[in-house]
């Protein structure tokens, strides 16, 4: 009704429903699908009797381990954290769209252009942000050498990217008051470095050269977060500015009022008190930190520079330092970042170290491999020809012949699948599980049209009704009269518009406009009818005002019908239509309702058409509402 | 070849470094941009005639910002001493309410759109508000300015619409619409030319001829202009010289009798005052300049004997009392007062409105008394 907000809640339990249902049949898939390759693998093992895998002669160093297998985590995590209640309907509104607002325009207009896409399909959307997640931390855990550790690290890469473009508005690279302590520039940009580390070829692995490279990088970056910090004008020298908050004050009170356990409110709460109090010293102590830290890590890097290497010990205590500051930052500034219902990582800090201390561990890859457990055997694709893994150890199904025939190959790949390890097995589900997840999610978004979930989130389903539609004869824009009658052998899609209506109504047409262009063909089987909801101001002068203001002229099947005070009370009676005239200054309040009359002329569908909060992805979807409500009763004529 | 590529680093950084300086430092030269107009004065006003009834619009409710604002008209009928409640009903009035006297009891009430409406419609009443008839509508967005709507003889109206941009002229009370002009149709005139026509602000009917008000971009010209014999010609006041180096906006234009009034606002620089401006056809009288302290005008206000009333930006009230009168300062306004009300026998009303409360503030010989309190049942939340 016109003068009631109706807006989507992050809560919203149809969304909340559906999200589960849909969580929980792509998890029967996930699970039907570990279930059919442990099946297929133990019956080609037993039946086939392939011959197993050589095992590998070098082991996985210890800073490849330890990203693999870190990342691996934080991506399940993050994946699990993104099965929250609220993904659905909050994350467009609440995370991505408010984390590019101080972005320069195009980094809003690309943000917010995911944020429709998401919005348009957010069941979709929410589900296969689970599970490409928690699939590529399956990955990496499970793939610690070949082929397909190195596409798990591509896979890292490319998600990451994806989050750090769309989710994180660039890390907020762009955007004023850019500050390590708050997470620049960006947690998925530190996924998609290990990433990148991860799908090194292994004979980048075993040099100390990588460790340099690592740390000196992030020596450069935390040098140039020092300067950041501590450039003057951005309010981060001030506690308080004019009885104001400071830049970090105000940043570390909002987190403060984030929903979280007492106790980690407690914390943040207080360092927001003290860095008021002492703003000038907590920045101090940031810039030197920074400085000193970055100052150490690029020492690393000067035997590339022919200068004589720092000792370990230096980089040791620097890392060591490092990781103080990152969990110290972790806590009291970012919060854990996982909280409040719509976190979707624990920010930026302990991907951070993680590579950090992966770059310190490359310094030393013989004590890596030194201390290795035993050898594990290559993740390599079943059918990998040996050309392509020439630089990974040989194995029996590598060193095949590629002259077999092509009629050889079933039953060549089913050996080889055979002769599997678990791991390679355990790998394959996890690309599953990405593709269980991307998979509605890519056909979704062949599909231009929001899903109508969002309208039935706002206004419940549509109610089935089986009755005669009451008649009526009235005017319609053209001056010609109209009868329902005369619309008998279509589809009359019926609602009640006001024509000065100022918010709902011109809502209402364009969704009725979107429906003709979504039914397409079908369109002509269908009238598309409005009868004027006002008491006061209800001529053809204000029908033809309303048609030209929504571009309702160019609808061949639109008629926008009116007639007397008389006329039009007995129709709003007949069709239970309230036409309440507000106190002064208020639009008239009307029902806001769809009717779908079949060709007969019965009634066979009532939809609430409170058009909610109006944005493109729920005019959209109450379109497809209509158009499924029409093409139903079409199908059934 | 590693050699070369020592030398290309560098010598890319600096490329993009010399980039980088020439576009920081390549500011282009500030060009002769035509002078933005002022913002036009709020639609909170009030008009009078010697015989008529008094209307004054106010801007009720909440915040504006979340559709919580409402528009109210009220009247006070001639020979009455309060006033009553005569918003017409059935269209949201958040975008603002804009009102067109036809004298004897008639009024013509525009609604400004808002939210997704874009378009005007009209109301009229022939019995001092009583009961109101749609009219229009306008299929524009009315300007946002008092004097945006005129109504003349035999239900003609003139509406400023699209900000200022064109003006339109209706028939049978708006029941048809042709185009009258527009601002860059009077700019290409001679007349606008002299004036360097930015944009329309005012509209009036003066013994059967329209008239436009408009914002000039030269200075030392008022931009009044008088539609005659298909064309149309400057009708303004000749300026003082001393105003010879301002921009001058007309602000209202509001028909006096047979005469017509004028507001004008002369600024240079951060200076501006105002101007009223009476014609009795054959010629014009100007008021002192009334300096404005700078700040955008809150209020104005039409009365009988061709009365102008104005509340400056810093919150003083200031009256003429007619053609050669000058400024009078009125005691400090009550709190919230909106607009001032001039009646017959030099009476003057502070109107206030603050959420749903009207009250009329009379000016006595002791300072303001309040003499009428209306609580209006504003509807909160219908809009949004």
């Amino acid at each position: 009704m016109p003068g009631m907000n109706s807006g989507l809640n992050d809560d919203n339990a149809t969304l909340v429903a559906a999200f589960r249902a849909a969580l929980l049949h792509q998890g029967i898939y996930v699970l039907l699908i570990f279930a059919i390759l442990a099946v297929a693998w133990v019956s080609a093992r037993e039946w086939l009797r392939p011959a197993r895998q050589a095992r590998p002669a070098a082991p996985e160093p210890a800073w490849r381990e330890l990203l693999r297998i870190g990342f691996g985590v934080i991506w399940i995590f993050d994946g699990l954290l993104q099965a929250q209640p609220d993904m659905p309907a909050g994350l467009p509104s609440q995370v991505i769209e408010p984390t590019a607002a101080s972005s320069p325009t195009w980094v809003q207009h690309v943000v917010n252009w995911a944020g429709t896409t998401w919005s348009y399909h957010p069941i979709q959307a929410s589900a296969a942000a689970v599970w490409i997640q928690i699939g590529i931390g399956v990955w990496l855990i499970a793939a610690p050498r070949g082929i397909w550790s190195r596409l798990g690290g591509l896979a890292s890469v490319a998600w990451g990217l994806v989050v750090w473009v769309f989710g994180e508005a660039f890390g907020g690279i762009f955007a004023p008051g850019l500050t390590w302590l708050f997470g620049a520039p960006g947690a998925a940009l530190f996924y998609c470095a290990a990433g990148a580390l991860i799908a090194l070829p292994e004979r980048a692995w075993r040099t100390p050269r990588l460790g340099r490279a690592v740390l000196s990088a992030m020596g450069l970056f935390f040098a140039g977060m020092a300067v950041l910090q501590a450039w003057p004008g951005r309010g981060f020298w001030q506690g308080t500015v004019h009885g104001k908050q400071g830049t970090l004050t105000g940043m570390v009170g909002s987190m403060a009022t984030t929903p979280q356990p007492a106790v980690f409110a407690h914390w943040v709460a207080a360092f927001a008190s003290f860095t008021a109090a002492h703003g000038f010293a907590v920045n101090l102590f940031a810039v030197i930190a920074l400085a000193a830290i970055g100052a150490g890590l690029l020492s690393a890097g000067l035997p590339e520079a022919g200068l004589p290497a720092p000792p370990l010990w230096l980089i040791r205590a620097t890392v060591i330092a490092m990781i103080a500051a990152c969990l110290a930052d972790w806590v009291l500034i970012e919060d854990f970042g996982f909280f409040g219902g719509l976190g979707t990582d624990p920010n930026s800090m302990i991907p951070l170290s993680l590579v950090v201390v992966a770059g310190y561990l490359a310094l030393t890859p013989g004590r890596a491999v030194a201390t290795a457990p035993e050898a594990e055997p290559a993740v390599n694709p079943p059918a990998v020809p040996a050309d392509v893994t020439a630089a990974e150890p040989a194995t029996a199904a590598a060193a095949e012949p590629a002259r077999r025939r092509w009629h050889d190959q079933p039953a060549r790949l089913a050996r080889a699948f055979g002769g599997a390890s678990t791991r390679v097995v355990i790998v394959v589900w996890a690309a599953a599980i990405v593709v269980v997840g991307a998979a509605p999610m890519a056909l979704a978004q062949a599909n231009h049209n929001a899903a109508p979930i969002i309208a039935q989130a706002i206004d419940g389903n549509a109610a089935p009704l089986d009755f005669k539609a009451a008649a009526f004869t009235l005017t319609d824009q053209n001056g010609k009269q109209v009868s329902l009658a005369s619309l008998r052998g279509k589809v009359v899609l019926l609602t009640f518009l006001d024509p000065v209506c100022t918010n709902d109504c011109p809502q209402i047409a364009q969704e009725f406009r979107g429906a003709d262009q979504v039914l397409g063909a079908s369109s002509r089987h269908v009238e598309l009818v409005a009868i004027v909801a006002n008491p006061l101001y209800h001529s053809l002068a204000y029908t033809r005002a309303f048609d030209a203001q929504e571009r309702m002229t160019s609808v061949p099947n639109w008629l926008y019908l009116t007639g007397s005070l008389a006329q039009l009370q007995r129709v709003w009676k007949d069709y239970a239509i309230a036409a309440q005239i507000l106190p002064a200054g208020g639009m008239i309040a009307h029902s806001d309702v769809a009717y779908v009359i079949d060709a007969s002329g019965y009634t066979r569908t009532e939809l609430n058409f409170d058009p909610g909060p109006g944005t493109a992805s729920s005019e959209s979807s109450f379109s497809v509402e209509l158009t499924q409500a029409a093409e139903q009763t079409l199908r059934s004529s | 070849m590693s050699g070369i590529r020592r030398l290309a680093a560098p010598a890319v950084g600096a490329l993009l470094a010399a980039g980088a300086i020439a576009g920081c430092g390549s500011t282009p030269a500030p060009s002769a941009a035509p002078r933005a107009a002022p913002p036009p004065p709020p639609l909170a006003t009030s008009v009078a005639s010697t015989a008529g009834p008094s209307w004054t619009v106010v801007e009720m409710g909440g915040s504006a910002a979340q559709e919580n604002n409402f528009w109210q008209l009220f009247v006070r009928p001639a020979g009455a001493t309060a006033w009553r409640l005569a918003t017409p009903l059935g269209v949201a009035d958040n975008g603002g309410l804009v009102i067109a006297s036809a004298g004897s009891g008639s009024l013509v009430t525009g609604f400004r759109p808002s939210q997704l409406l874009t378009y005007s419609p009209l109301a009229a009443s022939t019995d001092d508000g009583t009961s109101w008839s749609p009219a229009g509508p306008l299929s524009a967005s009315l300007a946002d300015a008092p004097d945006a709507l005129a109504a003349g003889p035999d239900g003609a109206l003139i509406a400023l619409t699209d900000g200022g941009a064109r003006a339109e002229l209706g028939q049978r009370l708006g029941a048809a619409w042709t185009r009258l002009s527009s601002a860059s149709a009077l700019a290409a005139t001679s007349a606008g030319r002299a004036c360097g026509v930015t944009g329309l602000t005012a509209a009036a009917f003066s013994g059967g001829t329209t008239m436009l008000g408009a914002a000039c971009g030269r200075p030392g010209v008022a931009g009044i202009f008088v539609r005659s014999g298909g064309t149309w010609r400057a009708a303004g006041p000749a300026l003082p010289a001393a105003l010879g180096r301002e921009d001058v906006d007309v602000l209202a234009l509001t028909t006096a009798g047979t005469g017509l009034e004028a507001l004008l606002q002369a600024e240079a620089g951060a200076h501006s005052s105002l101007i009223a401006a009476w014609s009795s056809g054959a010629s014009w009288t100007l008021s002192a300049p009334l300096p404005t302290g700078g700040r955008p005008l809150r209020s104005t206000a039409a009365g009988p004997g061709a009365a102008v009333g104005v509340i400056l930006g810093d919150g003083r009230g200031e009256t003429l009392s007619g053609p050669g009168a000058a400024w009078h300062a009125l005691p400090a306004l009550p709190k919230w007062t909106a607009t001032l009300a001039l009646g017959p026998a030099a009476r003057v009303d502070a109107l206030a409105a603050d959420g749903g409360t009207f009250k009329d503030w009379q000016l006595g010989a002791a300072g303001w008394s309040l003499a009428q309190t209306v609580h209006v049942n504003i509807p909160y939340g219908s809009s949004s």
